[in-house]
């Protein structure tokens, strides 16, 4: 039942992505919160998908360029990890995390194939009788195939995440504190970058800078 | 001029959530754009199969641009049909605005709106909220942003027809811009020593976890975005020593 409901969510976050309604249920951030809430361990999912998130800042999703889809790999990576481990465990949601990041990959695989089908729902219009009704029908097709599309892949990148964390997750030797290590840093680094986005370190250094000082204030006194 | 009444434009704004569904690489948003404009043209040319036939083929045409923002394109051309414009002038105002209208809203949304609302949730999230605020707060901002650029952006191109093009070369849309790179400047600042400080992933050596994610710092500073592949291939191995440590 848990793998169904998995499925649907992830049919409406593929959707989600591009095709409808774009209301960003499907960035990785809230698309690890749902699928963690499936599980009853939201905040579990939340940190994952905050990590899958600071990868995706500085992706764009402009015209044809082909990119990795992060929020059906998301739900793949939270299932996976939620499926594996009974409770909280950061090595297994670092791996989780990796796996992921991977998957979206084969994700964004997955859009360009979609795309290349919808190539054969374009209506010629001089040829048909209706081609307005064509249109219409053709549209919702796409809306379902992509539903399909976004179920299919991430079912089967959960069952294959899950199992490749059942299999190798006991043998990963490397300790919890040198994983939130690589964490910390990946995610800096991740963050510093996505500075370009906003303009670089030359137009925007002074701001940049500022917040560094109030982020410096902040850690001390939280 | 035969103005479409407003339960037609009010299909057209829900339909252009839609816009992107047939999505592909030989119209582009071809399909969906005249999937939004069916509404218009079945209340304009209804009675008149043979000339919806050909408004409907020229809608199909290859197009686009900006999701959200495809309301300016949608809106004008609405009211270029209603007014019985040559199709000439409404395939070229399309050609005219495709670019622009792409490029602005990638700046305004994709780089701009987008991460600004992702950095806040990350920010609650660090500073201890939980999770269903850190969703709900990225939501709320994210849609108010969204939803107000896509009602805006149809109420434009139908007020102003072929003259939105210079609407949207005024200032305040510069300005706009500026404000939200800004705000996402200011807030990459205040994550970072949330992130590198070590406090919130409770790292055991904070000093030494601070000096590399220090460097971290300088190299996403220097490379921008190119790092993320790397990044990742770094990550992997990470992976991978981990698996052949134990196994040795």
């Amino acid at each position: 039942m848990i793998w169904l409901q998995v499925a649907l969510l992830a049919g409406v976050i593929g959707l989600d992505s591009t095709a409808f309604p774009q209301v960003m249920i499907s960035r990785p951030i809230v698309a690890g919160a749902l699928t963690g809430l499936l599980f009853g361990r939201p905040a579990e999912g939340v940190m994952l998908g905050a990590l899958l998130e600071v990868f995706h800042l500085a992706t764009l999703p402009i015209g044809a360029a082909r990119y990795p889809e992060a929020g059906t790999a998301n739900v793949s990576g939270v299932a996976a990890y939620m499926f594996a481990t009974p409770a909280l465990d950061v090595p297994a949601l670092f791996l989780a995390g990796v796996f992921a990041l991977a998957w979206e990959r084969i994700a964004g695989g997955s859009v360009v194939v979609l795309r290349r089908a919808n190539e054969r729902l374009i209506v010629d219009a001089a040829a048909v009788a209706d081609p307005a009704r064509l249109i219409e029908r053709n549209h919702l097709l796409a809306l379902v195939l992509d539903f399909l599309r976004g179920a299919i892949v991430t079912t089967v990148g959960a069952l294959a995440g899950a199992a490749l964390l059942l299999a190798f997750a006991p043998f990963w030797s490397l300790p919890e504190s040198v994983v939130r290590s690589a964490i910390a840093v990946a995610t800096t680094t991740l963050l510093a970058a996505a500075l370009s986005v906003f303009g670089g370190w030359q137009e925007r250094k002074r701001i940049f800078l500022l917040g560094l000082l109030c982020g410096t204030l902040l850690s001390l006194i939280a | 001029m035969s103005e479409p009444v407003r339960s037609t434009r009010a299909a057209m704004l829900l339909r252009s959530f839609s816009v992107q569904a047939t999505w592909n690489y030989r119209t582009l948003l071809g399909a969906g754009f005249a999937f939004v404009m069916l509404p218009v043209l079945r209340e304009l040319y209804g009675r008149d199969r043979e000339r919806l036939r050909e408004a409907v083929a020229r809608h199909s045409a290859v197009f686009n641009c900006h999701p959200y923002l495809v309301g300016v394109a949608a809106g004008a051309v609405a009211r270029l049909e209603a007014e019985g414009a040559d199709p000439r002038l409404i395939d070229r105002f399309k050609a005219a605005v495709r670019g622009s209208l792409g490029s602005l809203g990638d700046q305004l949304i994709w780089a701009g709106w987008r991460p600004v609302c992702a950095l806040l949730a990350l920010l609650l999230l660090l500073v201890g909220m939980p999770w269903w605020v850190v969703c709900g707060a990225f939501l709320i901002a994210y849609n108010a942003g969204h939803l107000a650029a896509r009602i805006y952006a149809f109420r434009l191109g139908w007020e102003h027809g072929t003259g939105v093009a210079e609407k949207l070369r005024q200032p305040w849309v510069a300005e706009v811009q500026r404000r939200i790179a800004t705000t996402g400047a200011f807030l990459l600042g205040v994550l970072l020593p949330l992130v590198a400080g070590g406090r919130t992933l409770a790292l055991p050596h904070p000093v030494i976890a601070a000096a590399a994610a220090g460097l971290g710092l300088l190299v996403g500073l220097r490379f921008g975005n190119a790092v993320r592949t790397p990044v990742v291939l770094v990550l992997v191995a990470f992976v991978l020593v981990g698996l052949f440590m134990r196994w040795q």
